[in-house]
């Protein structure tokens, strides 16, 4: 068999060789909710950060937690908004995803694999390019 | 009180540092392996560490990658008044810069997770090959990156400093 000696992390031994056991990871339901989460959920984390949308504000200095976006408070230290970001993100991922699986086959399968790993890459960029305050100070 | 609060909050850095380095043994196999197959199983150390059976890390990664993310996040609270104040207040923007990058990248890596696990599961499967070896290498990068630059972070100023 070609494929043992050409990759022995995929030879007799490895999971490789078998197809999937699992249930989960023999489901295309599953598949697509994974290609719309992954597609979904790093656009959301960019539209996020780049338009300060969080779904809550943590103020860490008094423990106090409120929704959507709040400013600091005066005597009341710093605010983080990125546990907000998060959460949203990781919400509206997967609403996607989970509506992504009620699309037939043969239109999940028509969404490019690619844009799972091309989309956070691209969403580097900007975020990168949003902390230029601590780049050139 | 048994331990003082600075000693609480430097455990659990450490434990941070120590799961984030068990992710990053496990995914530099895995992406070494995916990447630069082995074509032949003698060899010395750098083959036999890419030789490793790089499908069964995936469910390991995962769970590595949410336990550091959620350990990360917990000291986080306390990172952004006793850690970065301080940092900000003598001028180390540029680490701080990175540390804004490092919690970027880990979150988009949280969004990788579900695609990566499933094109590992199904591994047997040449349709996938190309967005494996893809999606391994970007947690290989980003979880190198969260590492060196939480590192020199530490050294910048670690909890307790």
């Amino acid at each position: 068999m070609n494929t043992t000696i050409a990759t022995p992390s995929t030879s007799k031994s490895s999971p490789r060789a078998k197809a999937a056991t699992s249930s989960l990871a023999a489901s295309t339901r599953f598949r697509t909710f994974a290609v719309a989460f992954g597609i979904a959920m790093p656009v959301t984390y960019f539209l996020c950060e780049w338009f300060n949308l969080p779904f809550f504000t943590y103020h860490p200095a008094t423990n106090r937690i409120e929704f959507w976006w709040a400013p600091a408070r005066s005597g009341e230290g710093p605010t983080m908004y990125w546990y907000g970001w998060t959460v949203l993100s990781l919400l509206v991922g997967s609403v996607v995803g989970l509506l992504a699986t009620m699309l037939p086959d043969s239109v999940s399968r028509k969404i490019p694999l690619a844009l799972v790993w091309l989309l956070p890459i691209l969403a580097l960029i900007p975020l990168a390019y949003s902390l230029m305050p601590f780049w050139t100070k | 009180m048994l331990i003082s609060v600075n000693t609480f909050w430097t455990i659990l850095l450490i434990v941070h540092g120590l799961l984030a380095i068990a992710l990053l043994g496990a995914l530099t196999h895995q992406a070494m392996a995916v990447l630069m197959p082995v074509r032949q199983s003698a060899g010395g150390f750098v083959t036999r560490f890419r030789a490793v059976p790089a499908a069964g890390y995936a469910t390991a990664i995962c769970v590595l990658w949410i336990l550091t993310f959620l350990m990360g996040a917990w000291i986080y609270t306390k990172y952004r008044i006793y850690v970065r104040i301080p940092i900000e207040q003598a001028g180390y923007w540029k680490t701080q810069g990175f540390f804004e990058l490092k919690e970027h990248a880990a979150t988009l890596g949280l969004g990788l997770l579900p695609i990566y696990w499933y094109v590992w599961k199904n591994a047997h499967d040449p349709e996938y090959d190309g967005v494996r070896k893809s999606v391994t290498a970007l947690l290989a990068f980003i979880c190198w990156f969260n590492f060196l630059v939480g590192h020199v972070l530490n050294n910048v100023r670690g909890f307790g400093s």
